[in-house]
């Protein structure tokens, strides 16, 4: 195991997927890669059978937040975009999260840092740890490039409607979700 | 890197991506200049950088070993969570003494570095390799060899 690996996926690297979820995130990036140039409308039920710890430990199901306009936010502390682009999403939780917006990050990082960090700014939102083993969970979702930041949006009929490596932008990202709330 | 993708990121629903992978946008190549020292270098195409204290330098051969790398001074970058930065753009060679090291041995340097792209995207941390031979006393340095295969043993 490579040390910068390790260092990296510390206590987080713990993806609990099931072998069929697995199996179903490769057929989703298949079906991705389809619809690459198209309309983006596949299905996120793989991602949304992803489980992860929380910062606290403890370990959150993506499907419990179905049926909500979710935005699922790979980054990490060691990203300087991601950490900038993250108040705005606070931002936005706290304006529409009545409406059925629902932000989830997955950090590619290790708890400590992540804990640290949602501290400093006051995170409002889920904090999933995901090690390094979160890259290919967002290369299995389009992240070709396994780059951060990388963002799903999911439509609460259970569709990927967007999907965006770099950060997206306010004026963007009002027109993503506010079409779907 | 294209000026509209920095205002607008890079949509995945449209049009291509044209960010390069780490293992292209930061190119690594080293030689042996004698049976003291390695010289590393990374190429960082126009638009990248790379973080200078997360390059870490590996040599596996015993019973040589690398000592400490001589990293030039980078660029100041402020960084509002981790303070004050440095990076590196361009061209940066390293000098790495290593102790041990006999003409003709044949050893294997590891160079671990993590960057970012000006448009708003950062790589994780990326592992490169290349083999080299300590050339014979007096003979000058060795040639300078690319890393290769990219990206080994990221998730290993």
């Amino acid at each position: 195991m490579l040390a910068v690996a390790k260092c990296l996926a510390g206590r987080g690297w713990r993806i609990a997927i099931t072998l069929a979820g697995i199996l179903a995130l490769a057929a989703g990036a298949y079906v991705a890669q389809g619809l690459w140039s198209s309309a983006p409308s596949a299905d996120a039920a793989a991602l949304l059978a992803v489980a992860l710890p929380d910062d606290e430990g403890r370990e959150q199901r993506l499907d419990q937040w179905r049926g909500k306009v979710l935005v699922v936010n790979f980054w990490a502390t060691w990203c300087a975009p991601c950490r900038e682009e993250m108040r705005e999403f606070i931002r936005f939780q706290r304006m529409d999260g009545v409406k059925g917006l629902q932000f989830v990050g997955i950090a590619v990082d290790q708890a400590d840092n992540v804990r640290q960090f949602a501290k400093e700014i006051d995170l409002n939102y889920p904090a999933l740890i995901g090690g390094l083993g979160a890259m290919q969970l967002s290369q299995a979702m389009g992240n070709e490039l396994m780059a951060l930041p990388f963002t799903v949006v999911v439509s609460r009929e259970g569709k990927i409607v967007h999907r965006q490596l770099g950060p997206l932008k306010e004026a963007q990202l009002e027109k993503i979700v506010g079409k779907l709330l | 890197m294209a000026p509209a993708a920095s205002a607008t990121g890079l949509d995945l629903s449209g049009a291509e991506p044209k960010l390069l992978p780490p293992e292209q946008a930061f190119r690594f190549s080293a030689r042996a200049l004698d049976s003291k020292t390695l010289e590393g270098r990374f190429d960082v195409v126009d638009g990248y950088y790379l973080y200078r204290d997360k390059l870490h330098f590996v040599l596996q051969a015993t019973p040589s070993a690398l000592e400490k790398a001589e990293l030039p001074s980078g660029q100041r970058k402020h960084d509002e969570f981790f303070g004050d930065v440095e990076i590196y753009r361009g061209a940066v060679t390293i000098k790495l003494p290593i102790a041990g090291g006999s003409p003709g041995q044949s050893l294997v340097l590891v160079a671990d570095s993590q960057g970012c792209a000006d448009v708003g995207v950062c790589y994780p941390p990326t592992r490169q390799q290349v083999r080299l031979t300590i050339p014979q006393a007096g003979a000058g340095s060795g040639p300078s060899v690319a890393a290769s295969p990219p990206r080994k043993g990221l998730f290993d």
